[in-house]
């Protein structure tokens, strides 16, 4: 691990004998079928096309199939930079310290804000979906159907809603885990309860049953087809949401049995597996549902923000508690693979001293980042309990702007790639793609996208048509989060000036391999 | 004896305890410490993707807190440290053990509970029901008392069941290395089923008590200065409350006749005897394994 000369976490010390440890860190202890299975469940397909797809086809009509396709290009080509940058130097800090290695400590504090602000407001909507989906469950097994009405009051909502995130907290601080098994068996079922959902749909439009049948037309895979480039930014910046996550099986790499193939592997079975559930279920609900304004269409902004919630009563009849049952369930698992990437983000700016020293601490007892997990729970809650009751609808409010700030932080992300590896560029064909080229252009995509959907949510009407003061609340939540981040960062470079200096954590860019061997 | 004592550490209270008890134990008897901080095994997360880069900041921080372990030893007692990847703390530790042919494993009980007392947790439960090395528990507040002051008196908790060999091999090995004294407590007369009337308890009490008490004695060596005591009472609870306690003292009991052979298991005698307890307790294995403590151990020393 030559290249990251004092960016590993961990301080060395030489005192303690470590002899007895079998095996170092976890290598090779995952396989190819746990990669998957972890990627999977930290997309959580069920969950992030529920939410998505109604904001995304009030966004693109007919094109969703089209624009889950082009999302992922610039998904694709950010996490080759990922990759890279993971592969050079493994952080915890991920986007934060790679940004600050590249671009110094300013830039690099902004992007490990982003990816937190991103997680917090992931981590409010997941909790916020789990909560529809509970009373619907609860309203489907006992057949009273009033009690899946308890969750649109916004108290009962949010109580509930902050018990799920205590949950969720006491289980990513203890680390609890389920066993293998289950955990193979929930995303089996996931997948399963999507399929039958998107089979009934079809088999339902097929006998005539749907609310608004629509014949399926290969013009919905064309993405030129969408009306205008702000609503193709729009919704390609959803789309991007509905990836996210993927980018970890293409970074497993020593943890993996066989380095050189698993997380290739891995990746492509994912993404072959994701991309044609969201296909699927994408068309087979447009053909069932249309894009109208109907009781059920998707075009209705009443059902847009939990689609499944909606549709899967007309669509499944009985069986439908069985699709609450795979979001619920989804939901939960990907909950606690969320709540770790903003907890190891803040413990690594801790331990640079980009934030107060205690968000470095780990827990003796659970080896998790404690205080930092606790930190990102309190923010989601008070986060979500304010939205739902400054918002008309939080959700989607919360999905849009989610989209931007995955876009901000990815792109500072993919362009960090390509400064820190600008003396290795030119070292082999190999590089000219995966350190210049591929983050370049994925970076430009995402920044292209963050910019026209920040001018775009000024328009008070924007995505679900929440306002502050005449201005789009998506707008307001996107450079709100950006403004307090810039406010933060300010406080601390007063109080904590040694990482603003970069004495924590320096600027750096690997020499190319090719001189130095000359 | 150059036997070797496995210090099962946390950075917390409880861990601060066994390192306590451990450098006593080892100071004592001579033995040297292997402070173990055992990690989560990564092979057990299924859901959260792994992190080289957080795996590589909490291996420093374990060995930071090792460091810190350390220094609690005292300077005449040679320690080693280790960081373990294991699926569970009880599973790191009873590797390590037989791994190095440790004669004892030490853990701390405190979480919650009160000072001096013992509070079995699940992690000290795991432990109890799958180590074949006599397990010492700590209890809250055993960082507190001197590393030097000695062993004065080991008691050992003899009943009527299955198991006294082993724990009278321990008690003597131990109290040979340590040259503490040996007391022989008979629970005989309170350690029998519930439903049976008083008049048969004394009975069997008179005439079980002298006669375990005279077998367990002679096989103690004449070297070993031994005395005897009853404990009385309604229940195990009272019986152990109105026995007199040394400070520095160690209980030895034998684990459950449930356990599998050579696997500790705490009765529920045992587990009744732990919560009133002021002192150290230390639960033997049915039979011993091949690490007797004081007795050589092929591998010993060669580390």
């Amino acid at each position: 691990m030559s290249g990251h000369e004092g960016a590993a976490l961990a301080p060395t010390t030489d005192q303690v004998e470590g002899g007895l440890s079998k095996k170092g860190l976890s290598a090779g202890t995952v396989g190819l079928i746990g990669a998957v299975v972890i990627g999977i469940s930290c997309i959580a397909p069920a969950y992030t096309l529920t939410a998505a797809l109604g904001p995304t086809v009030s966004e693109v009509g007919l094109q969703v199939p089209a624009i889950i396709l082009v999302g992922f290009i610039p998904m694709l080509l950010v996490a080759f930079g990922y990759r890279e940058l993971n592969n050079r130097m493994p952080d915890s800090g991920t986007s934060f310290t790679w940004a600050s290695r590249a671009f110094g400590p300013w830039i690099g504090w902004m992007a490990g804000w982003g990816l937190i602000a991103a997680t917090i407001l992931v981590l409010s909507n997941l909790a916020g979906i789990a909560v529809d989906f509970l009373f619907l469950l609860i309203a489907q097994v006992t057949g009273t159907s009033s009690i899946a009405d308890l969750a649109s009051n916004p108290f009962i909502n949010v109580t509930v809603c902050l018990l799920f995130m205590l949950g969720a907290t006491l289980v990513s601080y203890r680390d609890m885990q389920t066993t293998q098994k289950l955990q193979y068996f929930l995303v089996g079922f996931q997948v399963l309860v999507l399929l039958v959902f998107a089979g009934g749909a079809i088999v339902e439009m097929l006998n005539g049953n749907a609310f608004d049948a629509t014949p399926f037309d290969w013009s919905w895979f064309n993405p030129f087809a969408v009306s205008s480039f702000s609503a193709f930014a729009a919704g390609l910046s959803l789309s991007i949401f509905i990836f996210w996550g993927w980018d970890v099986t293409l970074t497993m790499n020593e943890e993996t049995k066989d380095p050189d193939k698993t997380p290739g592997r891995a990746a492509t079975i994912t993404v072959v597996t994701i991309v044609s559930l969201y296909l699927l279920l994408s068309v087979a609900l447009l053909m069932f549902a249309g894009t109208g304004k109907g009781e059920f269409g998707l075009g209705n902004p009443d059902i847009q923000d939990n689609v499944f919630f909606a549709l899967a009563g007309p669509i499944l009849g009985p069986l439908a508690f069985l699709v609450s049952l795979a979001v619920l369930t989804s939901s939960a698992s990907s909950l606690q693979s969320t709540f770790v990437s903003p907890a190891r983000t803040l413990l690594a700016m801790g331990h640079y001293e980009a934030l107060p020293k205690k968000f470095a601490t780990v827990s003796p007892r659970f080896f998790t980042p404690g205080y930092a997990t606790v930190v990102s729970a309190v923010v989601a809650s008070v986060f979500y309990a304010v939205m739902r009751f400054v918002s008309e609808n939080v959700l989607w409010d919360t999905i849009t702007a989610l989209g931007m700030m995955i876009c901000f932080y990815y792109g500072l992300t993919a362009f960090a790639c390509v400064w820190y590896f600008r003396k290795q560029w030119f070292d082999s064909v190999r590089n000219v793609f995966f350190m210049f080229l591929f983050p370049l252009v994925g970076g430009v995509i995402l920044g292209v996208l963050f910019v026209s959907t920040l001018v775009d949510s000024m328009d008070p009407e924007y995505g679900s048509g929440s306002n502050v003061f005449g201005v789009g609340l998506v707008f307001v939540l996107g450079m709100g989060v950006i403004l307090i981040g810039i406010g933060i960062m300010i406080w601390q470079a007063v109080t904590r000036p040694a990482f603003f200096r970069g004495e924590t954590l320096s600027k750096d860019a690997p020499a190319s391999l090719r001189r130095r061997v000359a | 004896m150059s036997g070797r004592i496995v210090v099962g550490y946390t950075a917390t209270k409880a861990g601060a305890d066994a390192v306590a008890l451990g450098s006593r134990l080892a100071v004592a008897s001579g033995a040297s410490l292997d402070l173990v901080l055992v990690l989560p095994n990564e092979e057990r997360s299924v859901i959260t993707p792994p992190d080289p880069g957080y795996e590589r900041y909490l291996r420093g921080q374990a060995e930071q807190w090792l460091a810190g372990a350390a220094d609690m030893v005292p300077a005449s007692v040679e320690h080693r440290e280790h960081v373990r990847y294991a699926e569970s703390f009880a599973e790191g530790l009873t590797a390590v053990a037989d791994e190095i042919g440790a004669a004892l494993i030490v853990v701390g009980t405190a979480q919650g509970g009160a000072r001096g007392r013992h509070t079995i947790g699940s992690t000290s439960t795991e432990l109890l029901h799958s180590s074949d090395v006599p397990v010492v528990l700590a209890p809250k507040g055993s960082r507190k008392t001197d590393a030097s002051a000695a062993v004065p008196r080991i008691t050992v908790a003899v009943g009527t069941r299955p198991g006294a060999e082993a724990l009278l091999q321990t008690a003597a090995s131990l109290a040979t290395s340590t040259g503490a004294a040996v007391r022989l407590l008979s629970l005989v007369t309170v350690d029998l089923p519930p439903t049976v009337d008083t008049g048969v308890i004394r009975l069997a009490g008179a005439a079980h008590a002298d006669d375990v008490l005279a077998r367990a004695k002679a096989e103690l060596s004449a070297d070993v200065p031994t005395e005897v005591v009853v404990a009385r009472g309604d229940s195990i609870e009272t019986a152990v409350r109105g026995i007199e306690w040394l400070p520095g003292e160690l209980v030895l009991v034998g684990s459950s006749r449930l356990a599998q052979p050579r696997r500790l298991f705490l009765g529920s005698t045992a587990a009744k005897m732990l919560r009133e307890l002021p002192v150290p307790m230390i639960v033997v294995p049915r039979a011993l394994g091949p690490s007797v403590p004081g007795a050589t151990h092929p591998e010993e020393g060669g580390r």
